[in-house]
């Protein structure tokens, strides 16, 4: 359904390019869930952005973004307002700053529907209602007339949840949907996810730095450093089976409840410098099993992993 | 919302009274009088004029006869300066004259102005945006002492189509040049001020979901930027407002249109107190009305203002 094929996104900024994404490809199908973890400046989010036709002005992009066979790339912003919401949603991180605060909650909801399936007030207002109802904010009726300001944060997620469904896409692409969120809430919210994918038939798109919302939600994940794939593989045998020193570290960077005494382990060093593209593995100089080869030659993705250490040999 | 605006305007008695005690004391330190002069009045003179006009009583006497003169005759008092004329003749003369080019020269501000910083903003950085800047810039350093004479020359002297001064009842004719003088680098502060938040909306996480929803460019602007983008120009716009409708000396002066702006500096000039403290008050009632109809506006648009004041 949607496949993203060698996608480079580089932004031009005063002090030279910055390479946000390089030579990203993944396909997302109908129905399926998908993560898409790394740590921040990772370019996870340029690429949601790059999907949406969202990118910043002073992006540039190369490659193929394949929706149903057509590139999106190549779109105007009139085609792509045809797509945006009603085929492809999209949830933003923060709730607090993604909702008008001068316009009301059903305004909000209604103005999507009116726009895009040409529906009157009274019925987009009905659509609003069941969509609100579906996102579980409770005494939907009262609240429509209510601003954002007037609700939580976890209420305000559910809303933008709603704005992402009330054209019932078949994609929705979930950026960091409860990183701005209470620890409580943020479960809620994940569970929520869970059960409008499964009530809608929706592909999700999860994007997160979080590998621990990432295990009970997706089918596969795709784990981004630098702008470039370090693996790319099933939920279970990422976890079971990390082929990547990265994923290695970032799964002993998260805590195991089962096994308390088990240190947390951080992974040392900062993210890469982007302004050069890189031709050797982004990862190396963090990397505690990189050899002299991984400092002067950029691994390839082969068989769901970049990394030119064999498997075998990784602590 | 009813019970503010009412706290508000409860508040306007004792905000004004401490204002006339201030200004009435604060006038009366300058040196000099209403009825100094190069040479002066012999002292037999001097005592009957100050009777004439209660100036004689002590100063603390005076502002209770002018504070209850017009407590219950709405009497600001006789002009020291003009002959025969009061307070309130002088104000129902020069205000409608202010009032009248401040008003067009608003409309101007407001109807160039937004539109001018709306299409700056929305080509951010392209042939329309710096055309418009440079345009802003070019007339905010063009102070009104610059303008108007430049208008004049232009209009009046070398095209002839508008009276180079007066004002005739406020013929539209009249009312053109004192209102492109007056209100051209407030213009230009609009548009800025416009251009630049406009700039930080368009910016801001709500427009870009605004985007994510697939709407027309139309209705982005319109119906989910133009509100929260208008609030620093309505901010700005209370305040110059009033200073508009009360004219401004140098318009007055310049066009002979014969306003307050005018009247206030003569005040000035000659220690006629009367005058000036009327007008003081005037400028104060105007500041008041306007700042509460700017914080209401404000209330209208922002639903968080609103929560905030009922």
């Amino acid at each position: 359904m949607l496949s993203v094929e060698n996608l480079h996104i580089r932004f031009r900024t005063g002090d030279g390019l910055v390479h946000a994404v390089n030579d990203v490809s993944f396909e997302v199908s109908a129905g399926q869930q998908i993560a898409v973890v790394g740590e921040s400046g990772s370019g996870k989010s340029q690429i949601a952005l790059a999907i949406m036709g969202l990118l910043a002005k002073n992006a540039e992009v190369e490659g193929r973004i394949l929706w149903n066979g057509d590139d999106l790339l190549t779109k105007s912003n009139r085609e792509m307002n045809r797509i945006r919401a009603r085929e492809i949603g999209i949830i933003f991180q923060d709730p607090m700053s993604s909702l008008n605060p001068y316009m009301t909650i059903e305004r909000q909801l209604t103005e999507i529907v009116e726009n895009h399936e040409g529906l009157s007030r009274r019925d987009a207002r009905a659509r609003a209602l069941q969509v609100m109802d579906a996102v579980r904010i409770p005494d939907a009726k009262s609240r429509l007339r209510a601003y954002p300001h007037e609700f939580s944060g976890g209420m305000r997620q559910r809303i933008v949840i709603a704005m992402a469904l009330m054209c019932q896409p078949k994609l929705i692409l979930a950026d960091e949907p409860t990183t701005a969120l209470d620890v409580t809430v943020q479960a809620q919210i994940m569970q929520l996810l869970a059960d409008v994918q499964r009530d809608f038939g929706t592909s999700v798109m999860l994007i997160t730095h979080d590998l621990g919302v990432v295990a009970g939600f997706c089918e596969e994940v795709v784990v981004l450093y630098g702008g470039r794939i370090m693996e790319e593989a099933g939920t279970e045998a990422l976890f079971d089976q990390p082929a990547h020193p990265y994923t290695r570290g970032l799964l002993r960077a998260v805590p195991n409840i089962d096994d308390p005494s088990d240190a947390l382990t951080a992974i040392p060093g900062s993210p890469p410098n982007q302004h050069r593209f890189p031709q050797s593995c982004p990862f190396a100089p963090r990397c505690v099993d990189a050899v002299d080869t991984c400092r002067d030659t950029l691994p390839i993705l082969q068989q769901g992993r970049a990394c030119l250490r064999p498997v075998e040999e990784l602590t | 919302m009813f019970n503010y605006t009412l706290r508000r305007l409860l508040m306007v008695l004792p905000t004004l009274l401490i204002l006339v005690i201030f200004a009435f004391y604060l006038m009366r330190l300058a040196p000099g009088g209403p009825f100094t002069s190069e040479r002066p009045l012999p002292p037999a003179v001097m005592a009957n004029v100050l009777e004439r006009y209660g100036m004689d009583e002590p100063l603390h006497v005076q502002l209770w006869t002018y504070v209850s003169n017009i407590l219950c005759c709405f009497d600001f008092g006789p002009s020291f300066s003009q002959k025969d004329r009061t307070v309130n003749d002088v104000i129902a003369q020069g205000f409608p004259v202010t009032l009248t080019y401040g008003f067009w020269s608003a409309v101007f501000v407001l109807v160039l102005g937004i539109p001018l910083g709306i299409i700056a903003a929305l080509r951010h950085n392209g042939f329309w945006d710096y055309t418009m800047t440079g345009l802003a810039i070019f007339s905010q350093i063009f102070p009104n002492f610059v303008l108007a004479p430049l208008l004049v020359l232009l209009f009046t002297l070398s095209w002839g189509l508008l009276p180079g001064g007066g004002w005739n009842g406020g013929q539209w004719e009249y009312v053109v040049m004192p209102a492109i003088a007056l209100g051209t680098s407030y213009m230009a502060s609009v548009a800025r001020l416009t251009r630049g938040s406009m700039l930080e909306v368009l910016n801001s996480p709500y427009i870009r979901t605004a985007r994510a929803k697939g709407l027309p460019e139309r209705t982005i602007i319109i119906r989910h930027a133009l509100k929260p983008a208008l609030l620093p120009t309505l901010t700005y716009m209370g305040p110059v407002f009033v200073y508009m409708i009360t004219g401004s000396v140098f318009v007055d002066v310049f066009f002979s249109t014969g306003g307050i702006g005018q009247d206030f500096i003569n005040g000035a000039y000659s220690r006629d107190y009367a005058i000036l403290l009327g007008l003081a008050i005037l400028y104060a009632v105007l500041t008041f009305a306007l700042t509460l109809m700017v914080d209401l506006l404000y209330a209208w648009i922002d639903p968080k203002v609103r929560a905030g004041l009922s």
